[in-house]
């Protein structure tokens, strides 16, 4: 009886998957939205730009405001204040390639299927809860041809989320290390890209780029999970990256406890 | 049922010299400051077996001179706080632990042990619990004022030699580690199984691998700074949190908020409670491989946070509560629209739960197993959806109303076999309970404004909120100059995590990830 | 070549080399027993081989009044059993070079020497035994030397408790033996095998059934089946492991020898009962055996509970060849006596080599225990690789032996749907389907010894390592090994060495209904029909008889019109395309992939924790659990104590579990008895109550009674 009534169940449900990477997806609460990176502001907005950003990923140099995407933590404070009123864009393309990775040359045989290995660093909770989303029926990420692996030996991407706790890091490292040859290091989410607001610390790290070589940079807190799917397809070869916009390393803000 | 004067009163008589009694009408909180350190367990343990009290946690702030030791009781079923206070003085650091009496106190006195160096005399396990052994020597006490990072890590000394500690003794036993890595996509926590083949004896969890020392890190950072770690730390709970801490920044800078900011807040709030109880419904029917279940599951958390998403702007509510307030107005008829979209997916979650209630393979997993018995979910001081399917009634909504709760109509459902079933059927009613609070909002709403400009000044107070999984404390002390001194955080996941060992022993190891899942524990949340 | 040359030669170098520890040094008598237990086992070869050809051999040694001539007699039976046997004693007379210089100083090398070349001679006795005295006389020597070597080392009287309840039992069943010998020969007093023939022919039912329950009951004892079998895995652990070898690998085959001599030589069944219990019994053994193997986390314990196993195997498949014989299907029968005694031989060589393996672990390591090994491959290539060789052949895996003869085995059983008997086939399709599970759980208890000893961490830590395995040791592992390969890739040429005796038993040949010639078919188109032969051209037929001598390559049996099945097995194909698909793996990767990917060795995998401790591996208990709780109401554990030590009420400092069992035989068989023995006693015990006078009247009452007896008699 109780499995007529669950194939029943499923048929009518439907099909609830989205359209992307064939079409765009329009659907509202997709994504968050993220502030541009290049964009030109008034005077008065400059200023305050600057000041309110609590994570300094607001720049104004070259008479252009630079905002770098990997320290935006979606506190929406730049949008929503009332002089500052930086305009964001929609969408969820996000990912890009980190400086000193071999791309678009991303090593042969990935462009089919890839294992996924996820480490979860530190991160709060919300970037892991999307990368979950990616299985279930409105994503499905298996129909593109990834999965979830729980070894390392077979997996051909490590995702990390989470800015590298301090009692993380040689987990991350043995992970990493037990991982064959050709493999991708991708870091999704603001705190894996630059510490977000926990870091660095003595408890926490500055992101994975100062422990593993990192390949593919995913910006949000957190990257919804199209954004997450975008990263995936770049890896595979099948979407191009976004073109990083040149930001110079920042120096950290809270010295004390680097 | 005691008042808070006759509270006071009846503890001068019992140790009369030794503890003092205040109360504070307004809040209305009772500080009971205890001369001798001796009289501390019995007092503690007066407060929680006599007068049906429970320990929220302890708060430890370190003053120039003394230390300001804070345990954190609350009534069940009315109004009221009571604080219980020592001050010994900075070179004196060992207290009489609570622990023997009063086991709710054990992983909050481990935790100070290890962060502030103060020893609990009497406790039977300190050391290696947010620190571990294998990564740092003993006596760090990184809360410290004077603790310096840069010569902390040049002196750190691990123990390379360290071992689990084994406890099961018989022929064949043997220790089963699962993690940090493990799974798909799960948090990263150690467990250390005992076991001689088939039944998980002894389930241990290594936590804190997920530290990020939030409570160092807000240490002279200003409000909107601290506001930002206080919804990061654990954000599948986001609001709920930064909820709990606007209220304690409002309650120490006598903030009013605005009717309708109280009211989208109890929106939001009772939004996000449906959207992780869906979540943890999701996890069990996968950890159950119920497949059409689960997938179904999935659909409604996608649609509830795409809901999140279209009303608030982030799908995990980021960003809109701030103290004073929230962040942006909500058009009503954007709520009526989330409201409506939510009494859709509530009629389906329903259904869903019907058709489980008669899938004989499903409850054969769940019934039965995984269970905490309400007598040891009581002396273990859990919390939440957990507690409450184990027989102990108790939501600060009704206990200690805040922004206007005590005007709803809900009721909190109420289980007793504390298995997996009990946790499932407990998720379901508050689901609905939520989507019910959220459909009397909108009779309540009028036009206002939905933020309060404030300035910062100086003081320490207590907010909380019922997160989606227990209850939450925010302590908040701000120095003159509107920066955080003290900012201590009490999360329902570090209480619920210590009871966990009770369901995961003496089931099989095929039941462990279902009892896992069952709890909807966050590592995040405990570890801060 | 005559035999009898032979026969003396061996005795010759069996009483010289017991004479020879009166005069050699503990030292030297270690080569001494090697070269002269190689040198007695290869002549006990050449005796069986010469006998399984057909040279037949009667020697009359003295004339006893009373008791008749005793005679010594080579048939092709005894042929089989000498060689079985010497395939046994030849690897552990090499063993023994290496392995009993651990015992040097500790105990007397000398009486060793002399049991064992005694225990030699006597076990050549018992199977060349032609008249009913001489076997009696050879199967107590026999005994004897075997609870004497059992016995060796023993430290105190405590010790001594095993091998004892081995004699103890053994005499049991050598009164009940005798009574046997004397129903059979009840009123002719022709006590030769001959004359026993002649009496066994006229025997009326009841008689049959008395001389089968007696000898089944004594060589029951001796093979080890239920529900007398509890002394094999007591006395095994106690014993030294070339002891345990030919203990496990000869001594329990004289149990079958004589199950094959009395019921099918001497009193040949008539009807199917004898066949069906003796089948049942050994399925019960078989799987109560492996059970209990699976539970056991000491090596010898568990090699012992699993020969209880395969003697379970071996009596099972002789107990269907007598049913089918008693019910007049000789070829059937034959296939199964077949099947029966290439499971023996099967059984002998490579328990052997586990034992040997077993024993160089212990002499290496000092402990036998499996929770406290690991990670022995390290220390110990060569036994581990032999060890391997061995489990993989016991576990029924091609293309070793075992596989054949557990195949060979469970295909006679299926054969039972030629017959009529609608009971028969029940009892023979439940046995067949326990066979079947005791099949599946040897593969996971020898999984488990192999992973546990030799694979995984350390858990010892590589201490109280006592140097490396003598190359003796590993000469006799070797050896086994091979013959293990050996006999597992070439069926179809020990098929028809094992039919010679088994057509003398079933008075039809076997061969051509299990091995085809089509070797030679092809090149004669002789007796198999050219659609027959065209059918196989494929499997080589064509290529091979110009190659290789022999019938075929394929163990091939088509049945009759009553059961029109065929089936077929060759693990001779199987290793050509095993060692050819293995070859081409190795060019493979050695040669191609190689040179474009490096290698690199990395830890294994452990969910990010370092370092793996040996205590966070899984032991062998564990890892038996699951068996343990599915089969629990035959272990029937009982838990003893559960306790925890806590401290504050909730922080638990200590969990102690410990579940005791009781042996399911123990529980079914001997302790009613025990109990009801007591009792009884204790009831006639209130006889003896000291009194004169009642004792007094005793002798009265036992005086009437002789005279109403002898009145009425």
């Amino acid at each position: 009886m109780q499995i007529r009534q669950w194939v029943l169940r499923g048929l009518q449900t439907g099909i609830k998957t989205t359209r992307y990477p064939g079409a765009e997806e329009q659907a509202p609460g997709v994504s968050p939205g993220i502030p541009p990176s290049l964009s030109k502001v008034n005077e008065d907005q400059v200023a305050r730009l600057v000041e309110i950003c609590p994570t300094d990923a607001i720049r104004f140099e070259n008479g252009q405001l630079l905002v770098d995407r990997r320290r935006c933590v979606h506190c929406f404070r730049c949008s929503r204040d009332s002089v500052g009123r930086l305009g964001w864009e929609a969408g969820y393309e996000w990912a890009q390639v980190a400086e000193g990775a071999k791309s678009p040359a991303w090593p042969t045989g990935f462009q089919k299927s890839l294992y996924i290995r996820v480490v979860d660093a530190g991160d709060c909770g919300a970037c892991l809860a999307e990368v979950k989303q990616l299985n279930n029926p409105y994503y499905n990420m298996h129909r593109l041809g990834f999965f979830l692996t729980p070894t390392p030996r077979n997996a051909d991407i490590l995702l990390v989320v989470g800015p590298v706790t301090d009692q993380m890091r040689k987990p991350l490292e043995e992970t990493y290390e037990a991982m064959p040859t050709p493999k991708i290091v991708m870091a999704v989410g603001a705190c894996a890209l630059s510490g977000g607001v926990f870091g660095p610390s003595i408890f926490s790290g500055a992101g994975v780029a100062s422990l593993l070589p990192v390949d593919i940079e995913v910006p949000g807190a957190p990257p919804p999970p199209l954004a997450i799917l975008h990263a995936l397809l770049v890896a595979a070869g099948r979407k191009p990256p976004v073109t990083r916009v040149a930001v110079p390393v920042r120096q950290v803000q809270s010295e004390k406890f680097a | 049922m005691l008042s808070l004067a006759e509270t006071a009163a009846q503890a001068e008589r019992n140790w009369p010299g030794q503890v003092q009694g205040w109360v504070d009408r307004r809040r209305p909180v009772l500080e009971l400051t205890c001369n001798a350190v001796g009289a501390l367990p019995q007092v503690a343990r007066w407060l929680v077996s006599d007068l049906d009290q429970r320990l929220a946690g302890l708060i430890v702030d370190e003053h120039k001179d003394e230390w300001e030791v804070r345990y954190l009781f609350f009534l069940q079923h009315q109004q009221g706080w009571t604080h219980l206070i020592v001050r010994p003085p900075l070179q004196k650091s060992t207290l009489p632990s609570i622990t023997p009496e009063t086991h709710a106190a054990d992983w909050h006195e481990r935790e100070i042990e290890d962060m502030f160096g103060i020893t609990f005399e009497g406790h039977p396990l300190l050391g290696d619990f947010v620190l571990h052994d294998d990564l740092w020597q003993e006596a760090v006490a990184p809360m410290r004022r004077a603790f310096d990072p840069r010569a902390a890590l040049e002196e750190r000394k691990p123990d390379l030699e360290w071992r689990p500690r084994r406890i099961v003794e018989g022929p064949g036993a043997f220790v089963m580690p699962v993690g940090p890595v493990f799974s798909g996509a799960t948090e990263s926590v150690h467990f250390l199984l005992e076991t001689v083949g088939e039944d998980v004896i002894r389930a241990f969890p290594r936590l804190f691998y997920k530290f990020r020392g939030i409570e160092k890190i807000a240490e002279g950072k200003s409000i909107d700074d601290c506001l930002l770690l206080a919804e990061r730390f654990a954000a599948t709970t986001a609001f709920a949190h930064a909820w709990a801490f606007c209220q304690a920044v409002e309650a120490v800078c006598r903030v009013r908020v605005p009717r309708r900011a109280q009211l989208l807040r109890i929106l939001i709030a009772e939004l996000e409670r449906f959207r992780h109880h869906v979540g943890v419904i999701h996890e069990i029917c996968e950890s159950t491989s119920l497949a059409v279940a689960a997938s179904q599951a999935a659909v409604l958390e996608e649609e509830l946070l795409r809901t999140c998403g279209a009303l608030t702007g982030h799908r995990y509510l980021f960003g809109l509560a701030i103290p004073g307030g929230v962040s942006q107005d909500l058009a009503d008829s954007a709520c009526l629209h989330a409201i409506e979209d939510c009494r859709r997916i509530l009629d389906q979650l329903l259904e869903l739960d019907q058709m489980l209630r008669y899938s004989s393979s499903f409850l054969d997993r769940i019934e039965g197993v995984g269970i905490v018995p309400p007598q040891q979910a009581q002396e273990f001081g859990l919390v939440g959806p957990i507690a409450r399917a184990s027989g102990v009634a108790g939501d600060l909504r009704k206990a200690q109303p805040y922004s206007g709760y005590d005007q709803f109509s809900f009721e909190v459902p109420v289980e007793n076999e504390g298995d997996g079933f009990a946790r499932l059927r407990i998720l379901i009613a508050e689901a609905a309970q939520a989507v019910s609070i959220m459909n009397q909002v909108p009779k309540m709403l009028e036009a206002g404004k939905v933020s309060e400009p404030f300035k910062p000044q100086a003081g320490a107070a207590l907010g909380w909120a019922e997160a989606p999984r227990g209850a939450a404390f925010h302590w908040l002390r701000l120095n003159p100059e509107g920066l955080v001194r003290r900012f201590r955080l009490i999360t329902p996941s570090f209480v619920n995590w210590h009871g966990f060992h009770l369901a995961a022993e003496n089931f099989a190891f095929q039941d462990f990830p279902i009892i896992l899942a069952t709890f909807g524990l966050s590592v995040a949340e405990n570890d801060r | 070549m005559s035999l009898q040359p032979l026969l003396l030669l061996f005795f010759a170098l069996c009483a010289g080399g017991a004479a020879a520890a009166l005069f050699f040094d503990d030292r030297r008598i270690l080569p001494l027993i090697g070269w002269l237990g190689s040198i007695a086992s290869l002549t006990m070869l050449a005796l069986g081989a010469l006998g399984i050809a057909g040279r037949s051999l009667s020697v009359e040694l003295w004339s006893l009044p009373q008791l008749g001539v005793l005679t010594l007699c080579i048939d092709s039976l005894s042929g089989l059993f000498l060689c079985v046997s010497a395939l046994v004693f030849l690897p552990v007379s090499l063993y023994s070079v290496g392995y009993l210089r651990h015992y040097l100083g500790l105990f007397s090398m000398r009486s060793l020497c002399a049991c064992y070349f005694g225990l030699l001679s006597s076990v050549v006795l018992v199977l060349t035994a032609a008249d009913a005295t001489s076997f009696l006389v050879s199967w107590e020597l026999m005994s004897i030397l075997g609870y004497l070597l059992v016995n060796y080392q023993r430290r105190g009287a405590e010790d001594a408790g095993p091998g004892y309840m081995m004699l103890t039992i053994g005499e049991a069943g050598f009164v009940a033996v005798i009574l046997a010998f004397l129903v059979l020969a009840r009123s002719s007093n022709d006590m030769s095998f001959a004359g026993l023939r002649v009496a066994g022919l006229s025997l009326a039912i009841p008689a049959r059934w008395a001389v089968f329950i007696l000898s089944f009951f004594d060589f029951g004892v001796k093979a080890g089946l239920v529900p007398f079998n509890r002394w094999l895995s007591k006395a095994h652990p106690v014993a030294p492991a070339n002891v345990s070898a030919f203990l496990s690998g000869a001594l329990l085959n004289l149990g079958v020898y004589g199950i094959a001599r009395f019921n099918l030589d001497l009193a040949p069944v008539t009807t199917a009962g004898p066949g069906l219990i003796v089948l049942v019994i050994g399925t019960i053994s078989a799987l109560v055996g492996i059970l209990y193997a699976n539970r056991e986390n000491d090596m010898k314990t568990m090699l012992a509970e699993s020969s209880i196993e395969n003697m379970g195997i071996v009596t099972a498949g002789l107990g269907a060849g007598m049913v089918f014989y008693s019910l007049h299907a000789p070829s059937l029968a034959g296939i199964a006596f077949i099947a029966a005694f290439y499971h023996m031989t099967n059984h002998s060589v490579y328990k052997s080599l586990l034992f040997f393996g077993a024993g160089s672990v212990d002499a290496a390591m000092g402990t036998r225990d499996m929770d406290r090994l690991g990670g022995l491959i390290k220390f110990l290539p060569w036994t581990a690789a032999f060890f391997l060789v061995g489990a993989l052949s016991i576990s029924a895996l091609p293309p070793f032996n075992g596989f054949v003869s557990e195949w060979l085995t469970l295909q006679t059983l299926l054969q039972s749907a030629a017959l009529q008997s609608a009971g028969v086939k029940v009892v023979f399709a439940l046995c067949g389907a326990v066979l079947a599970l005791t099949a599946a759980l040897a593969v996971t208890c020898f999984v488990k010894v192999y992973a546990m000893s030799f694979l995984g961490m350390s858990r010892s830590n590589g201490h109280q390592h006592n140097g490396p395995v003598h190359g003796s040791m590993k000469i006799a592992m070797g050896f086994s090994a091979a013959l293990c390969l050996l006999l597992g890739i070439l069926p179809t040429y020990v098929i028809p060495v094992l039919d010679r005796p088994v057509s003398t038993l079933v008075q039809t040949r076997t061969t051509d209904v299990l091995v085809p010639a089509f070797f030679r078919a092809s090149r004669e188109h002789g007796p198999l029909p050219p659609a027959f032969v065209s059918e196989f051209h494929d499997l080589g037929a064509q290529v091979g008889h110009r190659i290789l001598p022999g019938p075929g390559l394929v163990v091939l049996h088509r049945g009759g019109p009553a059961n029109p099945v065929v089936f077929a097995m060759s693990t001779s194909y199987m290793m050509v395309v095993l060692a050819l698909l293995l070859g081409a793996a190795f060019l493979f990767v050695y040669w191609w992939a190689a040179r474009r990917m490096s290698r690199v060795w990395k830890p294994v995998w452990a969910g990010g924790l370092r370092p793996l401790l040996p205590e966070l591996t899984y032991t062998a208990t564990g890892f038996s659990n699951p068996v343990r709780v599915t089969f629990s109401a035959i272990f029937h554990p009982t838990e003893v104590e559960d306790s925890s030590e806590t401290v504050a009420q909730h922080f638990r400092m200590a969990i102690r579990r410990t579940v005791e069992e009781v042996h399911v035989l123990d529980r079914i068989f001997y302790r009613p008895i025990h109990v009801g023995v007591t009792k009884v006693a204790a009831g006639l015990a209130r006889m003896h109550h000291g009194r004169l006078n009642a004792y007094v009247a005793y002798v009265l009452l036992s005086l009437l009674a002789v005279l109403l007896l002898g009145r009425y008699l």
